[in-house]
Formats: structure tokens, sequence, C-alpha cells
């Protein structure tokens, strides 16, 4: 059988059966839909836990007793350090006027307070290539065992408990990545379960005509390999529509400004459509099976 | 004397039973011989359809062994029975016709299966067509003809790839007597060709006056 009878009769069944093969288009579309949906979500969650930590960096107080010769040098070593991207020295001075303008109008409780209370420090900017919660923690006990520094504080606090809440929103993901796969897998089975049936008759005559296996599973096949790419195709289509949607919402929000939503990543996107064609098949191939008995 | 090299379809001690008490036939020795047609008849029942059905593989028997044209049926596996069925033309009583194909598709079918090329396809099924004097309703469909239309479509279909054996399953069973005449016709021309044919019937006047040999199906057993 060549493959371009295979496929002339696939488009002939496609265009006779065109409501069921509709249906079962679209049952897969809502599916990855609503996978294809929460992916997005975790992605941007995990795209902003990661842009958050990079962001908040570190901050290194010097002991009070550090003379300021050593400052350039400490400077020097810090901006050696390949997980660093970028350091700032703030003296005591400039964190006490910091201190002041976050005050506004309560600087007075400052009024008699000695400028230089506060230590001088280094604002640290991590490479956000570089970045992962382990490698900071490490350089933030490294930096801390310097004789010069008193203390290295980063909003570990935070980054952990974001690191914990975008854990459980994988797991959350999985979780219904897998009920929606498997879901899809009953509901897609069964629809072409529902095609083969209704085309049962039609199937007996093809096999007492001498059809192989091949002949008889070929159309089924490719239509299943074009409702699993159409399906998964279209619903990756919505998804992306609303993506630009909140984009162009962001863009005009001074309140999102700045969070940078992402699209799925285009491997998992590729992942997500292959997934779906190989469903779609499998499904039919499971669905065929008593049909191709003699 | 039964022997593998003169005949085209043998049964030996051939056995059918669903269960202990429902046993089609059992102990049947049968030869056909190349170019023959042969009347299988025998009352309702009688298990000419069973026996059918095992020739082109839609069943296996329960004992015994059958060879079609020199094939032994109980070694051929699954993959391999489309290839048989391609030397085997069926026709059946309710014609068997696809309702959503074109007359012109549903004889395209037995040429598709076998890869024959569309413009040697559509030339092969016109020919076949003007022979069972259809050529006019290539693009119609079944239920827009007659009954003896619809007959002629189905034994279009079984003899276009020019099969060795044709197997027709009660084929006049629904056709009147003008129509059953024709159908008669058709099959003594493929005959007449060398198609070896197997003609399941319960209607004795098809044979009344014929030459041909009538295998009487009774009671599970051949009486000749």
């Amino acid at each position: 059988m060549t493959l371009a009878i295979l496929c002339r009769r696939a488009f002939s069944d496609l265009r006779q059966n065109f409501c069921a093969q509709l249906i079962t288009t679209m049952v897969v579309s809502l599916s990855i839909l609503i996978f294809a949906f929460f992916t997005l979500l975790y992605f941007n969650l995990q795209h902003f836990v990661d842009r958050l930590g990079a962001e908040l960096g570190l901050v290194v107080f010097l002991s009070e007793d550090t003379p300021k010769d050593r400052i350039p040098s400490l400077y020097q070593k810090l901006t050696g350090l390949s997980e660093v991207e970028k350091v700032t020295y703030i003296s005591s001075e400039e964190a006490f006027g910091r201190l002041e303008k976050f005050l506004k109008d309560e600087k007075e409780v400052l009024e008699g307070v000695d400028p230089r209370f506060l230590p001088p420090s280094f604002e640290i900017q991590v490479n956000r290539a570089m970045f992962q919660l382990k490698r900071i923690k490490q350089l933030a006990g490294e930096i801390d065992k310097w004789p010069e520094v008193s203390k290295v504080q980063f909003g570990q606090e935070w980054i952990d408990r974001l690191y914990v809440f975008s854990g459980l929103v994988r797991t959350i993901v999985a979780i219904i990545g897998l009920l929606l796969l498997f879901t899809a897998a009953f509901v897609v089975t069964n629809t072409i379960k529902l095609t083969v049936y209704a085309r049962q008759e039609e199937l007996k005559i093809i096999r007492l005509v001498g059809a192989t296996n091949i002949f008889i599973q070929g159309p089924f096949l490719v239509e299943a390999f074009l409702q699993g790419l159409m399906g998964s195709s279209l619903a990756l289509g919505v998804v992306f529509a609303c993506f630009r949607f909140f984009q162009g919402i962001e863009a005009k929000s001074e309140l999102l400004r700045g969070v940078n939503i992402c699209f799925i990543p285009w491997q998992y996107t590729v992942a997500i459509i292959a997934s779906s064609v190989l469903l779609c098949v499998l499904g039919t191939a499971l669905a065929m099976r008593r049909s191709l008995r003699l | 004397m039964i022997s593998i090299e003169s005949s085209i379809i043998l049964l030996k001690d051939v056995s059918k039973k669903y269960s202990t008490d429902n046993v089609v036939f059992s102990g049947i020795d049968l030869e056909i011989e190349k170019g023959e047609f042969v009347f299988l008849t025998g009352p309702s029942g009688a298990g000419k359809s069973t026996m059918l059905r095992i020739l082109f593989c839609a069943e296996r028997p329960t004992s015994g062994e059958v060879w079609v044209d020199g094939v032994t049926l109980s070694s051929l596996s699954n993959a391999q029975v489309p290839y048989l069925r391609r030397k085997i033309g069926v026709i059946f009583q309710d014609f068997k016709l696809l309702s959503n194909y074109t007359i012109f598709d549903n004889v395209a079918l037995s040429l598709e299966v076998i890869g024959l090329g569309k413009k040697q396809a559509e030339q092969r099924i016109m020919q076949i067509l003007e022979g069972v004097g259809l050529a006019g309703k290539t693009s119609h469909y079944p239920l827009q003809l007659s009954g003896g239309e619809q007959q002629r479509v189905a034994i279009a279909r079984a003899v276009v790839n020019r099969p060795s054996i044709i197997l027709a399953d009660e084929p006049t069973g629904n056709l009147d007597l003008q129509r059953t005449e024709e159908v008669i016709m058709l099959m003594e021309e493929l005959n007449a060709r060398g198609a070896t044919i197997i003609f399941a019937t319960h209607d004795d006047r098809l044979f009344e006056n014929t030459h041909r040999r009538v295998i009487r199906l009774f009671n599970g057993r051949i009486r000749i």
C-alpha cells in the first residue's frame, strides 16, 4: 500500500466523518488547553522566584573598626567573585541618608544620633546566570568568614518560602497534568473507539476484500496524528494569545510593569505537541486492536 | 481419491463446532477442481455459510485440514490471511456494500488494497462496471440502486481483482427471478473465463436443470 493511497483514504475519512473527528480534536484541544495554562502559570511563578532571588542580592555589613583603606581591596575581592555581577559600596553616611529618606516626616527621631552609627556595607548584585539559592547561601557563608565582615544579609527566609511555594505549585501542576493526561487518554481512546465501532461494518468489508492491517489502521493513525497535532496546536495557540493579551496589560499597568511574564519554553511546547500526537496515535492503536482480529 | 495437486480447494476430515451440542458439521472431505462451478446446497443452518467462511478464513475449523489454492490454512498466520483473500472474491446475500462510498469507490476498494495504480484501476473498474451493465451509475451510491443492481456491484467488487476463486453466499437470496437469472449468467461468464465458483444456495430451482456438480450439506454431512 502506498503512502498516497493511505493519505487519500485518511482525508476521505476525515471528510466523511467530519463531526466525529472534530469532537475528538476538541477533546484533545481542551485537555491540552487546561494543562498548558497550568504549565504557563508554573513557569511564570518559577521565573518570578528566580528573578526576585537574583534581584534581592546580598548586603555585606562591615565591622565598625574596619579601616577605610581596606575598603578598595575588599571591593576588588568581591568583584573578583564569579557569582557577583555588581558591587556598590554604601558608607555609614550614605546609609544614614537613606534612613532619613525612608523615615520622611518622622526623621526627627534621628536628631542627635551620630550619622556614623550605621555600619558601612557592600550591596552585591548576584550574577543572574549563576543564580541558585544554594550557591547564594554558600557565598554568603564564605563572605561571612572574612575578618572585616560583621554580618551578611539576604532575603533567605523569603526566597526559601517562595521556593517551597513554587515546589508546591510544581507538584500540583504535575498531579493535574497526570490526571488530565489520563482523562484525555481515556476520553480520546473512547471517542476513537466509538468512531471505530460506528465503522465496524465498513472495516469488516474492507478486511474481506483482502486489506492488510496497515491498510485498515493506517488512515485511522494518520487521522489520530492530525487530531493530536491540530488539537494541541490550537490549545497552545489560545494560550499564546492569552499570554500576548496579558503582556499588553502588563505593559500598560504601572503595578505590573517589570513582572516580565514569560511563555512556556519552546522545548516544553514541542514536548506538549509531541505527547498529544503520541497520545492520540497510541489511543487509536489500542482502540483498534479488536477491529484487526480476523 | 483426494489429492492436493489437482484441486484448488481441498477439505480433509474438517469439523466445525461452537460447543459440544452445537456441531455445524463434522468429518467433511471435499475436493473442488480448478475451474469447476459447484453448487453448495442444504437447508438453512446446514453450515453452507460456515463452510464458505472457513474457506476465506473468517473462521477456523475446529479440526481437520483445509487447502485453498495450495495453501494450508492451518499454517496461515493472521498477517498472511489478507493475501489469500485477494485470491478469493466473496459475494454475499446482503451485498455488503459501503453505503457512504460511490459505486466506483466500492469496486475500487478491491484494487486499492492490492495497491494498483490509479489509471490502471480506473480502466479495470470501468471495464467491469460495463460488463455488469452499470457503467452509467459510477457516481451513484448503493442505496440509489435496486437490489439487482446492488448485487451486480457486489459481484463487480468481488471479481475486479481477477480472483481465481469466487465464493457466492446466497447471492440471489434477495433477488427476483429475472435478477437471479442475470446473476447466474454473470457467474457462468466468470467461470468460462477460468474462475472456480462455489455457489451456496438453498434454492433447488437454481440447479435443477444444470450439469454442474451439486454438493449437499445435510445434518452436518455431505451428500453428493
